[in-house]
């Protein structure tokens, strides 16, 4: 199994869920995300809105990876929910950004979102992504 | 080694899931709360199959029993923080799953507040249609390989 590096927020205590590319993808990582969604405190509708980036992560993802899986690293906080997708390909984090655009809603992930990032790592990189909720 | 009483069922249709459905892994801290998070990505594998009710409730059960020895037994309280400490790997089957459940700690072992042996392993042998037990990678901790099939009066 790959070896997980430091959480999305740099810290070790991270889920690291890899999903080959397919028919699980989507309902694996809508369940993952949305437990941890949960245990992160965040109110309903702000896990709601974590659910749906993961199903466009699950759906927009697969194109632009550097692997034949969807990896993704998650983390909690404070009311916080941190996801890492990747290793993507060169130019994969803002592409997966562009794809996740829906017509007449615009890009999803950008308006849902609290901070999205994309971090160049050597010849690949990552996408992430902080949603949070303050009061 | 699974013997259970009739119950209806659905067996899942190929076409619908892909002719191989693809390998699930997680890793992640041995902690306790993990173990949710495990059974929750197991239960939308076995959904997505169509597996039958009775024996993803016994797979929720044997995974649980597994993730628990690793949780109990395999780290120290600061070892258990580690990202990739509990490994657990999900691999759909025609026919039902494979479910690899590996750490590397101590690997198993009594548990401190036992008083004769657990019933970790022969709850798990019991419930799984084939168990693998050995060392994992690097002959380090442990690896507990569970198949899950179902019955003939499941499948039917």
């Amino acid at each position: 199994m790959t070896e997980a590096a430091a959480g999305p927020n740099g810290s070790p205590g991270t889920t690291r869920v890899s999903i080959a590319s397919g028919p699980l993808v989507g309902p694996v990582l809508r369940r993952v995300v949305g437990m941890l969604a949960a245990r992160a405190d965040l109110p309903l509708d702000r896990l709601d809105d974590a659910v749906l980036v993961a199903d466009l992560i699950a759906s927009r993802a697969p194109a632009h990876m550097q692997t034949p899986s969807v990896d993704v690293d998650l983390e909690t906080g404070d009311r916080t929910l941190f996801l890492r997708v990747g290793p993507l390909n060169p130019g994969g984090g803002q592409a997966l950004i562009v794809d996740a655009s829906v017509p007449g809603v615009g890009n999803v992930i950008e308006q849902l979102a609290d901070d999205i990032t994309v971090k160049p790592d050597g010849d690949s990189e990552y996408l992430l992504v902080r949603l949070a909720y303050s009061s | 080694m699974r013997a259970h009483a009739p119950t209806r069922s659905f067996r899942a249709d190929p076409a619908l899931i892909g002719v191989t459905p693809s390998p699930v892994r997680l890793s992640l801290p041995a902690q306790a709360r993990n173990i949710a998070v495990v059974r929750r990505a197991l239960e939308a594998i076995a959904e997505e199959l169509a597996l039958p009710r009775r024996l993803i409730e016994d797979m929720r059960l044997a995974v649980t029993e597994a993730c628990t020895n690793v949780v109990r037994h395999a780290y120290t309280e600061a070892e258990a923080t580690q990202a990739n400490a509990m490994r657990v790997e999900m691999l759909p089957e025609t026919d039902g799953m494979r479910v690899i459940v590996e750490d590397r700690g101590r690997g198993l072992g009594p548990s401190p507040d036992a008083r004769g042996p657990g019933l970790g392993l022969p709850l798990i042998a019991a419930l799984t249609s084939q168990l693998e037990v050995s060392h994992g990678a690097d002959e380090r901790g442990s690896r507990i390989a569970m198949s899950f099939a179902p019955t003939p009066i499941e499948a039917a």
